[in-house]
């Protein structure tokens, strides 16, 4: 389980976060909306570890993870694919993904491990000994969820997997994500702009804004009840 | 060919071995943060006086060396510690680094001639004497020479395998192209860059205790011109690439000897900072450098 208890990120005097309290239901799709600047990518960032924390505590399975270094939580299952399509662009596609094996769980032999990647997404077979940030957007980000999930993580944390990608390679995407968390069974937490694309598969939805959490529940309550209550329109404004 | 031009090759081969034994150490830290040593030349120039020292007090020559080595790889945690991480930290102008680690080696310039006397001290024979050479084209190659000439040769080799080959020389590759993704992907990045660090020291200590040989001794401010070269052939190879390294050196001491044999001693630096200059205009990433790769 996945718990953050009154967290408050500051970047100098300009707090990002105000006392979130918030948990991920294990075993299951947990949404962060919320519009630019409302605090998802802090959040996410503060639960891996590279965000400065003021206060309050990140608990993974009711153990403390506030003030543990972020190589450590990673090595505890945290996968975090970060905004802005992070990899290591001078790198091939093919040693992006043995680095992120090599420094996960390392549950499947890397061979079957890649092999299976090349089976799901098998235009990055082809592109194996390309530099990273060489390839398309949507390619970019197939690597980045492939480099999270060779990890075999325990917790995925996704930051805007949709940004920038045309509508169809989003359903791809999105697919990947729901099979994969239905097939593994861990807890999945993706922070989005595109609100109905992320209640549409997650079970429950949390939505920041100005930094405070403002609104939550079932996602399907809040995919429908958003529209007529304009409840979830009205956070983004 | 003449004997005058093949006397002066070989001198400029032998060192051009030595700037990129250098320019190795120099592209470790570089690999990891982006920063250099400029204090470089002072843990040359420390290992080979500890070396003296040491050898001095009735230790043996081996564990001189082995001991100054340890000292020296201390002091290289040491300056990452405290003289490059605080500056990065710092933000802003992000170039604090440059002043912090000239100035450290500045500090053990100084603390040397304190402790062991502004004197050139002579340095012990380590390996060969200055009496070994072969004969080679109808030259006298000093061993000693041949012997810096080799190490860098078998570095070199080694480094680019590391990198190339091993997880753990990807990993490197990584901290240094992004340090946050690193972290979160579970690389030890802080142990990485002390790492660099430690190795960079080492291969400086390494190569002082060479060269001090070669010259025969030894003062504090021995090593300086050796940084500038080194740093000069670490640049023209493209800096961060271990092949561009022996390269860049082997250009270096090449040209810069045929140009003080033919023209003026007095140009031969000269000469090696217009090479660089004319580099950074026609090739900024280097002969062997990858310029960035980025696509958004």
């Amino acid at each position: 389980m996945l718990e953050v208890r009154g967290l408050q990120v500051s970047y100098g005097a300009v707090r990002a976060l105000e006392a979130v309290s918030l948990t991920a239901a294990p075993g299951g799709i947990t949404a962060i909306l919320g519009a630019n600047g409302a605090g998802k990518s802090s959040l996410l960032r503060a639960i891996s570890g590279v965000a400065p924390v003021a206060g309050g505590q990140i608990l993974l399975d009711g153990r403390d993870i506030t003030t543990l270094p972020a190589a450590a939580r990673a090595k505890l299952g945290l996968a975090h694919a970060m905004e802005g399509r992070r990899l290591f662009r001078q790198l091939t596609v093919e040693d992006n993904l043995k680095l992120a094996w090599s420094f996960g769980a390392r549950a499947t032999p890397l061979p079957a491990a890649i092999a299976e990647i090349y089976g799901r997404f098998p235009i990055l077979e082809q592109k194996a000994r390309t530099m990273a940030g060489l390839l398309s957007g949507g390619q970019q980000q197939m690597v980045i969820l492939s480099c999270t999930t060779i990890r075999s993580p325990r917790y995925l944390l996704l930051d805007e997997p949709s940004l920038g990608l045309a509508p169809i390679i989003v359903q791809q995407i999105y697919g990947f994500i729901t099979e994969y968390a239905q097939r593994s069974g861990i807890t999945v937490v993706i922070a989005e702009q595109m609100a109905t694309l992320a209640l549409r598969v997650s079970r429950h939805g949390f939505v920041l804004r100005r930094g405070r959490l403002v609104l939550e529940g079932d996602s399907r309550t809040l995919l429908e009840g958003g529209g007529e209550s304009g409840a979830l329109a009205a956070s983004y404004l | 060919m003449d004997d005058f031009f093949f006397s002066l090759v070989l001198a400029g081969i032998s060192v051009g071995s030595v700037y990129a034994l250098v320019a190795l150490g120099l592209n470790l830290t570089f690999w990891t943060t982006k920063t250099l040593n400029f204090g470089q030349g002072s843990l040359m120039m420390l290992c080979a006086m500890l070396t003296v020292f040491l050898s001095s007090q009735g230790v043996a020559m081996a564990l001189a060396v082995l001991g100054s080595l340890l000292v020296i790889a201390a002091l290289g945690m040491f300056i990452e510690r405290w003289t490059v991480r605080p500056a990065l930290r710092s933000g802003g102008s992000t170039m604090g680094w440059v002043v912090s680690t000239l100035g450290f080696g500045i500090f053990l310039q100084g603390m040397a001639a304190k402790y062991f006397g502004s004197q050139a001290v002579a340095f012990p024979e380590v390996i060969f004497t200055a009496q070994d050479y072969v004969t080679l084209f109808g030259q006298y190659v000093s061993l000693q020479y041949l012997v810096v000439l080799a190490v860098a040769v078998v570095l070199i080799l080694l480094l680019e395998l590391f990198v190339r080959k091993t997880v753990w020389g990807q990993a490197v590759h990584a901290v240094s192209l992004d340090p946050e993704l690193a972290l979160v992907q579970g690389m030890p990045v802080r142990r990485i860059i002390l790492g660099s660090f430690m190795l960079s020291s080492v291969l400086a200590g390494v190569a002082g205790v060479l060269i001090a040989q070669i010259g025969g001794t030894v003062d504090p401010a021995f090593g300086f011109d050796l940084v500038l070269l080194g740093f000069v052939a670490a640049v023209l190879g493209g800096m961060g690439s271990s092949l561009g390294a022996l390269a860049g050196g082997l250009v270096v001491g090449l040209i810069s000897k045929l140009v003080g044999g033919y023209v003026s001693t007095a140009a031969e630096h000269g000469i090696a900072f217009a090479l660089l200059m004319l580099m950074l205009a026609v090739r900024p990433q280097g002969l062997f450098g990858r310029p960035e790769v980025s696509k958004a």
